[in-house]
């Protein structure tokens, strides 16, 4: 007997020791993330330095892929089953936060001593409030601007230091590109029937004045029209209806299109696969002197209202916002609020990049989004394809959307 | 106690064991799906009230809804061209190789089943090769008629609205083609060899025992294909989602992919259910064709 007590004091006595150190330590706590970021991108790179800085929190990651976001999110909000913190595309925060689904984050953002809300750029802020609330944190953002290839410039005579500025320099131009004999088009962009194209159409829109509530102008007819003129004249592939900005900006790459429409997350790509000198100007206008305007994307973090560790979550929020000086050169983002980048990589780019979020504007913020959006990509697309004329086609936009929007 | 038992044994309370599962299995998985959609179709209903039945009702307003949108003419006239079209095509050539497959040459057997790998494969990777193929820009398909002369000018499969919908129907044929040939097949090994000797004996030339012998004798399968055809017709969501996603401006936009797109890219999941219900209504006078074809099965 005493024999076994003996041999049983080493064990329990360490297992004392253990629990001791477990209580006094606390559980940490985990956190459910959904995010749309693959193994190489965000959260994933962010999240053992987090976990560093923060030991008694962890982080459960799982990603959802971009297009079924708002469905699984949805779905889990319904049957209580979400997670605690999430990725939300900009013109969808409000869907939710319409229906109490996020926590609102203006109280604690006012205590907090290190986002501070003047900070946030007016565009990204406004994406993230609903009613006068903030519902969640920007991650950074991104804007569209014209790439063209430096080396078809020289080519064709036209001079890479001189961009086209107005519309007719940039329809001009890409006449003078289009080369057919060696499978070149003028311009890629997109047109497509899906929120990318509503993306890379409004800025176009607000430069005439109208904006997503107001599209049956003469300048929303204009836009159509020169879409129209790039698509008709082939000086734009007629593939620009069925591309998203990722298989059109694919083209530019390869060097079958000699500019292109698209944001700064292709930088990355375009660092091996573009075998050319490139540069990037600001998104053409109108005419001299007229408003400037650029699309504003990417997506915001945000808490769920029925998360269990609101107090955790917040700190990893306010945590990854101070990482804001790093998501150019390490994510490809822009930073949504002040802050100070040192040795931006492709400087020249970033910082056609940084004046365009000058000119950025939400898509929103409204609840039924997508119906907005949906209104606005169907007129486009029956006006590229003569289905009915810009007009025609923007006013019944225009009363699908004035349907939405109640009026 | 003893008397279930034996009827379960060998009695009519087995049959009514096997009916029940069946029923149990159908309305579990059949019969529910459908009402839960019928009620959807006759509700508000959007992506947060998705799990509560305590919907506000709106009767038929949601069928009134979707027909008086523009839209629904276009995508009716859009479905009509693809089920027919697609049936006709892949029922004819379908029907010409398997009549191909009965001769007897070295191989036959063999090459009839390489067809089935076509119809093995998912439609989505089927989707993303016909896509490559069908490239305005770079396609294999516009390469191979622009370097033939057959046209000077690319066209522009998938975002020209005029081509996009026969572009989904070719590469819909295509898919269907093995299922068509495998079961019109097994339709013509069943026909008797003595009935086309002794047609032949009569003086019978080979126009007249495919028109008096294999088609009265292969109407009960052609009745089944061709429902069969129109109920996966449509069915075919994954082609058109790898394709053209229903366009340009919905020109390749059919009632199925229509449905998905309101209930899921703009949440009016009540109008999506309305348009499936309708959808339902055809499929089940389809269904009722194809029991009654199946049924005449055993008639020679």
């Amino acid at each position: 007997m005493k024999r076994i007590v003996k041999w049983m004091a080493g064990p329990i006595a360490f297992m004392g020791a253990l629990f001791t150190a477990a209580t006094a330590q606390a559980e940490p706590v985990t956190l459910e993330i959904w995010t749309i970021d693959r193994a190489d991108q965000y959260i994933y790179l962010l999240k053992d330095e987090f976990e560093k800085a923060h030991p008694d929190i962890k982080l459960n990651l799982k990603t959802i892929e971009f297009r079924n976001m708002v469905n699984d999110l949805a779905r889990a909000a319904a049957t209580g089953e979400g997670p605690d913190v999430t990725y939300i595309d900009n013109p969808e925060v409000a869907l939710f936060a319409s229906r109490g689904l996020l926590l609102d984050l203006t109280p604690m953002i006012a205590e907090s001593k290190i986002v501070k809300k003047d900070d946030i750029f007016p565009g990204p802020l406004a994406s993230v409030t609903w009613d006068g609330k903030i519902y969640g944190l920007p991650r950074g953002a991104n804007t569209i601007a014209l790439y063209y290839n430096v080396d078809m410039f020289k080519a064709k005579g036209l001079d890479p230091d001189k961009p086209p500025r107005t519309w007719d320099e940039l329809y001009e131009a890409a006449k003078k590109l289009t080369d057919p004999a060696k499978n070149v088009y003028g311009l890629a962009f997109s047109a497509v029937a899906t929120e990318e194209g509503t993306f890379q159409f409004l800025p176009w829109l607000q430069m005439t004045g109208g904006d997503y509530d107001k599209v049956d102008t003469e300048g929303g007819v204009k836009v159509l029209e020169a879409w129209g003129k790039l698509l008709d004249e082939k000086l734009a592939s007629p593939d620009t209806l069925i591309r998203g900005q990722y298989d059109s900006f694919a083209t530019f790459n390869a060097g079958n299109a000699a500019m292109a429409i698209s944001g700064p997350w292709e930088l990355p790509r375009m660092a091996t696969d573009a075998k050319f000198d490139y540069r990037a100007t600001l998104l053409p206008v109108p005419h001299d002197g007229a408003p400037r305007a650029s699309a504003l994307g990417e997506g915001d973090n945000v808490i769920l209202a029925n998360s269990k560790h609101p107090k955790e979550a917040f700190i990893l929020l306010e945590w990854l916002h101070s990482k804001m000086p790093e998501v150019w050169n390490r994510f490809g983002f822009l930073p949504a609020s002040k802050v100070q980048v040192d040795n931006p990589q492709s400087p020249e780019i970033y910082a056609v990049f940084e004046e365009s979020m000058k000119y950025a504007r939400n898509r929103g913020p409204h609840p039924e989004w997508p119906k907005i959006s949906k209104a606005i990509y169907t007129a486009i697309q029956s006006s590229l394809t003569h289905q009915s004329d810009p007009k025609t086609a923007l006013g019944a936009a225009q009363k699908q959307i004035d349907a939405v929007l109640g009026k | 106690m003893q008397g279930i038992i034996r009827t379960i044994r060998d009695g009519s309370g087995f049959d009514i064991l096997l009916l029940l599962l069946a029923l149990v299995y159908l309305v579990a998985f059949s019969a529910f799906p459908i009402i839960y959609n019928i009620i959807m179709s006759l509700q508000t209903v959007d992506m947060f009230t998705i799990a509560s039945f305590d919907r506000p009702f709106v009767g038929l307003k949601n069928y009134y809804d979707i027909l008086s949108q523009p839209l629904a003419s276009t995508i009716f006239w859009n479905t009509v061209k693809f089920v027919v079209l697609s049936i006709v095509f892949q029922l004819s050539i379908g029907f010409g190789l398997a009549l191909f497959f009965q001769q007897d040459f070295p191989g036959a057997t063999w090459l009839r089943g390489l067809f089935l790998a076509g119809w093995i494969m998912p439609a989505l990777v089927v989707g993303a090769i016909w896509k490559w193929l069908l490239a305005g820009d770079f396609g294999v398909i516009n390469y191979i008629l622009m370097s033939s002369g057959v046209t000077d000018e690319r066209i522009f499969w998938l975002s020209d609205p005029d081509v996009a919908l026969y572009a989904v129907i070719i590469a819909n044929v295509w898919l269907g083609i093995p299922f068509n040939m495998l079961l019109l097949s097994v339709g013509l090994a069943g026909i008797p060899r003595d009935v086309y000797e002794a047609a032949e004996l009569d003086g019978a030339g080979a126009f007249e025992r495919f028109r008096s012998i294999t088609l009265p004798l292969m109407r009960a399968q052609l009745g089944a294909v061709i429902s069969l055809g129109v109920i996966f017709t449509l069915q075919q969501f994954d082609l058109i989602a790898a394709l053209t996603q229903g366009g340009p401006a919905n020109s390749s936009n059919v009632a199925q992919y229509w449905s998905w797109q309101l209930s899921f890219q703009t949440y009016e999941i009540s109008l999506g259910s309305a348009v499936s219900v309708m959808m339902i209504l055809f499929v089940i006078v389809v269904a009722a064709v194809y029991v009654r074809s199946t049924h005449h099965e055993h008639s020679y």
